[in-house]
């Protein structure tokens, strides 16, 4: 049974599964189910090293560069609407392939075009992000954003990180100010 | 007090304490009306029972949790009570809509108010700019996810009430007749608390169409024609107006003669009259008085500061006086449900000031006037020009034009409610101040000096 985390809260992705090598991050939420431009959700993934900062921009892993160059990070590809059961978006993460330096991936979403549509992340229902464990399809760990969310319009949804050897991931739910531009530029890519 | 925005959340229990909520919601936009709506629904967002749709066809839920009270044009007034609140209902979805080609994109604006408690806590407004075709829009949940939280939702159907119902799980009833009138829990039009009345079953679904025939404030009977009522025992107010108590009102039809068409009339003397039959369902529409004026008053002089007011009776014994001096602007959304915009010092401001009686219905008598403040002691220097609308697009106009210096005080028109007819009766009648024109008028203020 995965583990349901709370805001905040953390667990040792390591420890669930001790042959843990691939994982698949998956991201969802319920598509717009009033009249009006759908939610164009967009899920992103930043290798960031212990500065918390990318090396370089090749580490900002988006719609327009779903892989990074030593392929330790691979975006599915983007849903434009969120329809359809499960993930609506995944990254794939081969936690052996990840490069020393890399010490955390920050997994975000950002609504594409908020402010000209007027949408906030307030008005998405029903948004998660899971990890699952991609050779077994097990799910590890599960975090429903539910009611952490409220205007923003970029959100840092979870972290895997590196702690003394393991891997583990923390449910981040915090939101950010700006688009998708600013948060890139936040962690260090020239955007 | 908080200003939600779209998509915004909160939990209750940060904003105040209680467990009565009141949430008042005003639409204001081209249509003739906007229904509101409160919607009662389970845990996963679904209208399990009809019962729990509080409507116009429907102002209670069965134990009483939820109720509507009725306000101004297009405005409502709902009470929850969370801890009567049967355990299903988890969310409760506050929602406006408007029939026929009308939709939200063209709203003025819709504003909601949150009171816990009594006090007021959150408010949200949304524009016509938010919208675009939606005929039906959900505007704030009242909702339970471990505690009671607020959220601000602004997203709609361009599909009108059906499709809301329709998102909500709710069954549309096939047809419009589906509900004879007959059994319907309509609330009788004088009746206090309507008793929960029986439900039809489900099979048809529940009618929500506005049941058309349902009594509105009409102009029949004025409802026992209350006497004007004793003074509360802690407000000082003044002596019972001597003049036009309420039984005045003929209270039955009023003047046999037909409602005349005020299309753009103008009451040219005094003691002209002009009526507006409220029996067009027009007994809720506001009545908007406008008054401008010039800017300066002459070369040499300095502006001119100009005042609209109203000395008020209600049909309930209420009254008062409106004005900006003092600061009594009145309210739209309390008795006396008349208000005025603005104190313009200057007649800088192009519109000038306005006042709103949203409820004629409910008047007994207003007297309409306008005062000199300062700039200038000659109405015939200021080009005063008051100008009063009822919603059919009837107009009256009068010019302020008593050369007599020592009058800066002008009555410039009564209306008065004669038992479901308004009749407007152009007075102007210039005097030396408030107290002059109350002593001829025998509304029985007590006045005493005041500046601004």
């Amino acid at each position: 049974m995965a583990l349901s985390l709370q805001k905040g809260g953390n667990i040792s992705l390591s420890k669930q599964d001790a042959n843990l090598q691939r994982i698949l991050v998956g991201l969802g939420w319920d598509p717009r189910s009033t009249d009006g431009q759908a939610f164009d959700l967009d899920a992103s993934a930043f290798l960031l090293t212990a500065s918390g900062r990318v090396r370089g921009d090749q580490d900002f892993i988006f719609y327009n560069q779903l892989r990074s160059t030593d392929g330790s990070v691979e975006h599915t590809g983007d849903n434009r609407t969120g329809v359809g059961d499960g993930d609506d978006e995944s990254i794939r993460v081969d936690l052996t392939k990840v490069p020393a330096e890399i010490d955390k991936i920050a997994v975000t979403v950002t609504i594409d075009e908020a402010d000209a549509r007027r949408q906030n992340f307030g008005q998405v229902g029903g948004a998660f992000i899971r990890i699952l464990n991609e050779d077994t399809g097990q799910e590890l760990t599960r975090y429903d954003l539910g009611e952490d969310f409220s205007t923003e319009t970029a959100v840092i949804f979870g972290e895997i990180y590196r702690h003394g050897g393991e891997w583990k991931f923390r449910a981040v739910g915090q939101g950010f100010v700006g688009g998708l531009g600013p948060m890139a530029r936040n962690y260090g890519v020239n955007v | 007090m908080l200003t939600l925005q779209t998509g915004q959340k909160a939990q209750l229990a940060d904003l105040g304490a209680g467990s009565i909520l009141s949430v008042t919601a005003r639409v204001t936009g081209p249509a003739p009306e906007y229904d509101l709506i409160l919607f009662g629904l389970d845990d996963q967002g679904r209208l399990g029972d009809d019962r729990f749709m509080i409507f116009y066809n429907q102002p209670r839920s069965p134990e009483g949790a939820l109720s509507m009270q009725g306000g101004a044009r297009g405005e409502k007034t709902f009470t929850i009570d969370l801890s009567a609140l049967p355990s299903h209902v988890r969310r409760l979805s506050l929602a406006t809509t408007v029939d026929g080609a009308a939709s939200f994109g063209q709203i003025d604006h819709a504003e909601v108010t949150v009171h816990l408690g009594g006090a007021p806590v959150a408010s949200y407004r949304v524009t016509g700019r938010d919208f675009q075709a939606q005929r039906a829009v959900m505007l704030l949940d009242v909702y339970h996810k471990g505690v009671w939280r607020l959220g601000a939702v602004g997203q709609g159907f361009n599909g009108g009430l059906d499709a809301l119902v329709r998102h909500f799980g709710g069954e549309v009833a096939s047809t419009p007749a589906a509900r004879p009138a007959a059994p319907a829990p309509t609330p009788a039009p004088a009746a206090p608390p309507p008793a929960p009345g029986p439900v039809p079953p489900a099979s048809g679904g529940l009618n929500f169409r506005r049941d058309r025939a349902r009594p509105e404030p009409t102009p029949a009977p004025p409802p026992a024609a209350p006497p004007p009522a004793a003074p509360p025992p802690a407000a000082p107010t003044p002596p019972p107006p001597t003049a036009a108590p309420p039984t005045a009102a003929p209270p039955t039809a009023g003047p046999p003669a037909a409602p005349v068409s005020l299309q753009k009339i103008t009451l040219e003397k005094p003691g002209q009259t002009a009526r507006i039959s409220l029996s067009k369902g027009g007994g809720s529409d506001p009545i908007h008085v406008n008054l401008n004026w010039n800017k300066g008053g002459g070369f040499l002089r300095g502006r001119t500061d100009l005042d609209l007011g109203c000395m008020y009776v209600l049909n309930d014994g209420e009254r008062g006086v409106i004005q900006a001096l003092g600061n009594h602007f009145g309210s739209d959304r309390f008795e006396p449900f008349i208000l005025l915009d603005k104190d313009d010092r200057t007649g800088a401001a192009s519109d000038g000031e306005n006042l709103t009686i949203y409820r004629p219905d409910l008047i007994h008598t207003v007297l309409i006037f306008a005062f000199i403040y300062e700039g200038t002691s000659d109405f015939t220097r200021v080009g005063g020009k008051l100008t009063l609308k009822d919603p059919r697009g009837n107009e009256i106009s009068a010019n302020l034009s008593n050369p007599d210096m020592r009058r800066t005080f002008c009555a410039i028109a009564q209306i008065e409610n004669h038992g479901g007819e308004i009749q407007i009766t152009k007075e102007e009648r210039y005097f030396t101040g408030h107290k002059d024109c109350d002593e001829h008028y025998g509304f029985g203020f007590q006045w005493s000096a005041g500046s601004k």
